[in-house]
């Protein structure tokens, strides 16, 4: 099964850059098994870059009002209006992205899973995330590597169904 | 682009011809893609599937269904050759690494400008597709035509652009040009001089601002002769220039002035023709550069050998003109920044056309004509897919809510998503 890991994130706005991060740290780990990349914008770009693969692991940052930052969330595309680059406005968001390369006839992926990373701080220009969200980085990229590998992995994640409702 | 010229003038530096030549280059390729996701991806959708179509149908996948597969690919591919161009010269095709006081980081590699130089014939033909799709299915579209001429979509302002030495449209470089509703030049000024020329008018209720032209003064929410509100967008650049600088863009442009008349045109719609026109001459002059070997040279920076300490940096952005304004202390550590970014130049302009639009599709006695919210929706798109850039906002849903008022002043209505 042709695999991509797609990271995407900003590396300077702190904890934005996590999808970066876990897509950098999968790299060596699925060389051979999996095509690991990243980009700082999603859009029509995404096309292009989930175009030819049977099966897709998005890692992007989320914040979600009341969630703790760490928090990992696995959601399929269909849940998904939620995070800034896959539901922009500037752009056409994910859902649009895969119906659209579909339309044209180019071969997508039948399956798509996103990884979202509650933030603590985006907005702040620094090179590395928070200490609160860094630590997740290690879980992620088992988890990823351990359902691309098909090996028994440990899962940090839950589904949006668990998401806690605290202030939201 | 603007941050990079800014900190050139922080640090006192004139770049090499080459860098000056590459971060254009650069810049051509970057309104090829934006300007592709503006109009095909988020702006079409209103004219080929029609503004009273339902969303889920007014969107990209419509207009595939629209125009075909064939230029559906097409409009992927050229997107994505745009972006190749951009991660060529830059390093990156988003946030790029590579402007540095003085210049660029690196020369361009001769293989990436063989590269470049094949794709620049079928960014040109990908600009031409788009004016004669633009021609075909809304200009001889009698319904789309009307709209387009109708009064509902009609702001009369001053308008600004950045110009060459000849007043023809300019991204990269060039002098602010304004003109007044009936298009005499009224105002022009140097990356510099901004402050002299340009002010910015507070609202409460809105963090954005309101620039406006300071030797006019504030004067509100007004439009016609006299304001001193202006637009800096597409069809404004047009309005402020007397042509392009290359030929095919410039015979559009004739055309398209032709069709309304003259100059300078107030009808806001045509903000998308001028936009598929930019996008036609940022190909042309992308070819016209990747053909100048002086492209290739590796002088491409010099090092800066002053203290850093202030200056301003103008482009002109897909969206707008773009001004950068800052303030260093000896180290280069910026103490103080002015942004004024293409979206907000046009805040008022955008206030007052969203306004306009909501009275003239609500219909009489409150009545709720047929996709309402979307035609005030169109009022916004024709300067900006989102408001995102120019607040740095993000709500997660398109924010919109229409008060209809009685003649008392009292709410009789509320249509919102």
């Amino acid at each position: 099964m042709k695999t991509t890991v797609i990271g995407l994130g900003n590396t300077i706005l702190c904890d934005d850059g996590i999808g970066i991060y876990v897509a950098r740290a999968l790299e060596a780990r699925l060389a051979g098994t999996a095509d690991v990349k990243t980009a700082e914008l999603a859009g029509l770009d995404l096309i292009e870059m989930l175009r030819g693969y049977d099966r897709a692991y998005i890692v992007d940052a989320i914040n979600l009002d009341g969630e703790a930052a760490g928090t990992v969330f696995r959601i399929k595309p269909d849940d998904l209006r939620i995070t800034p680059r896959l539901a922009s406005f500037h752009d056409i968001d994910l859902v649009t992205a895969i119906e659209l390369g579909k339309r044209l006839e180019f071969s997508m992926p039948g399956e798509v899973v996103i990884y979202a990373v509650q933030v603590e701080d985006a907005l702040t220009l620094r090179e590395t995330c928070t200490e609160t969200v860094a630590r997740v980085i290690e879980p992620v990229v088992e988890e990823i590597a351990g359902e691309i590998e098909g090996t028994a992995h440990r899962t940090v994640s839950i589904g949006l169904s668990q998401r806690r409702k605290t202030g939201a | 682009m603007a941050s990079g010229k800014a900190v050139d003038a922080v640090y006192k530096v004139k770049i090499p011809a080459a860098a000056a030549k590459l971060r254009e280059l650069y810049y051509m390729a970057h309104y090829i893609h934006s300007h592709t996701a503006h109009f095909y991806a988020l702006a079409a959708p209103d004219f080929v599937v029609g503004p009273d179509a339902p969303p889920a149908e007014r969107n990209i996948l419509g207009l595939v269904n629209k125009v075909g597969i064939d230029i559906g690919r097409e409009v992927i591919r050229q997107r994505e050759i745009s972006q190749i161009i951009q991660q060529m010269i830059g390093g990156r095709a988003t946030h790029p690494v590579w402007n540095l006081p003085g210049g660029v980081t690196r020369a361009l590699a001769r293989e990436d400008r063989d590269s470049i130089k094949k794709f620049a014939p079928g960014l040109v033909g990908f600009g031409e597709l788009g004016l004669k799709l633009f021609d075909d299915l809304v200009l001889k579209n009698k319904g789309y035509l009307d709209l387009i001429l109708g009064d509902g979509y009609e702001l009369v302002t001053n308008y600004m652009g950045l110009v060459d030495d000849k007043n023809r449209v300019t991204f990269y470089d060039g002098t602010v040009r304004v003109v007044d509703p009936d298009g005499n030049e009224i105002d022009r000024y140097r990356e510099s001089e901004y402050l002299d020329h340009v002010a910015e008018h507070v609202e409460p209720y809105t963090y954005l601002k309101f620039p406006y032209l300071k030797k006019l003064g504030w004067q509100g929410f007004k439009e016609g002769k006299g304001t001193s509100l202006y637009q800096a967008a597409p069809l404004a650049r047009f309005n402020a220039a007397s042509g392009m600088g290359t030929p095919k863009a410039q015979a559009a442009y004739e055309k398209m002035f032709a069709t309304f008349g003259g100059k300078p045109v107030h009808k806001l719609m045509a903000m998308h023709w001028a936009r598929l026109i930019e996008l036609l001459y940022a190909a042309e002059r992308l070819t016209e550069l990747i053909q100048d070997e002086e492209i290739l040279d590796p002088n491409v920076r010099v090092i800066p050998s002053t203290t850093p300490s202030e200056g301003v940096g103008i482009v002109e952005a897909p969206r707008g003109t773009l001004t950068h304004h800052y303030v260093t202390d000896s180290r280069g550590i910026v103490t103080k920044a002015n942004l004024i970014v293409g979206t907000t130049n046009n805040n008022g302009a955008i206030s007052m056309a969203v306004k306009k639009a909501a009275e003239k599709f609500v219909g009489t006695g409150g009545e709720i004509k047929e996709g309402l919210l979307n035609r005030v929706e169109m009022a916004f798109r024709i300067y900006d897919p989102c408001f995102s850039c120019a607040t740095h906002s993000l709500p997660g849903q398109m924010p919109l809510t229409v008060d209809i008022l009685n003649a008392a002043g009292e709410t009789i209505r509320t249509v919102s998503r």
